[in-house]
């Protein structure tokens, strides 16, 4: 499991690659925390190379979202396979993002 | 000979699979997960499962082993978390247990997943998507073990 941050056009993104399990989550946490240092723009979670996601991985996206949309930052998430889609849906987490 | 081979092959279609068990055991510790997922992705292969449904299965197995790795053992104390697997009669059946605390994860409330951002826990989405996954959940503690039991049933 890989997550990098890039930032574009005063956007941030992260980009997931692999698995995002409970093993994989921690390290997924600390390499996402400077999006919590976000005070304008938006943020954008390509899941485009995103394999797999448990509810530790549904728990890291929620908490990206609960820093941001205080702050009037919209989270999109982008690239999602029918299969991850399922899970978002399921949990009704699919109703709280902004989908691109 | 081309006709029994042929014969063969038809009835094995017909769902009369091998029954067949097999078992894991993992320490209480999450980074075993991946080893996990071996092991289902194996389960599921031996009953064609598609991606989708391994992806299902490797959910919900994931979300009821780590509430054990997490929460059976009192902290920093070494465990382990067995998981059986039968598959006959048209159906896998998953048995996580362990030698921990009394705990039934099926006694959770259940969550609302209409709440909105403000409103939602951060936690607790677990249990939850093992019920959604799987066909059946059952709990029991059985001579000092926590018990718990998953069904899926096999598509013809």
């Amino acid at each position: 499991m890989k997550t990098t941050l890039y930032e574009k056009d005063g956007s941030m993104v992260a980009v997931f690659e692999g698995r995002l399990d409970t093993a994989a989550a921690p390290q997924c946490e600390q390499d996402l925390k400077p999006l919590n240092d976000c005070t304008a723009g938006e943020i954008v979670l390509d899941c485009n190379a995103l394999e797999y996601i448990s509810s530790s991985g549904l728990r890291l996206f929620l908490s990206v979202l609960k820093h941001a949309k205080p702050k009037g930052i919209h989270v999109f998430l982008t690239g999602m396979n029918a299969d991850l889609s399922s899970v978002f849906k399921m949990t009704g987490l699919i109703n709280l993002f902004e989908l691109r | 000979m081309k006709a029994l081979d042929g014969t063969m092959t038809q009835k094995q279609h017909a769902g009369k699979r091998k029954p067949f068990s097999r078992s894991l055991v993992l320490p209480n510790d999450v980074q075993a997960v991946p080893r996990l997922q071996h092991f289902v992705d194996e389960v599921c292969d031996s009953v064609d499962f598609n991606q989708a449904q391994t992806m299902q299965m490797n959910l919900a197995l994931e979300e009821a082993v780590v509430n054990v790795m997490k929460y059976a053992y009192p902290k920093d104390t070494p465990g382990d978390v067995n998981v059986d697997v039968c598959c006959d009669e048209g159906r896998l059946v998953f048995t996580i247990s362990d030698s921990g605390t009394p705990f039934d994860p099926t006694a959770r409330e259940k969550v609302d997943t209409t709440l909105s951002l403000e409103e939602r826990p951060i936690g607790g989405l677990g249990i939850f998507l093992v019920r959604e996954l799987m066909d059946s959940i059952h709990y029991e503690r059985v001579g000092g073990r926590n018990v718990l039991t998953l069904c899926k049933k096999l598509g013809l």
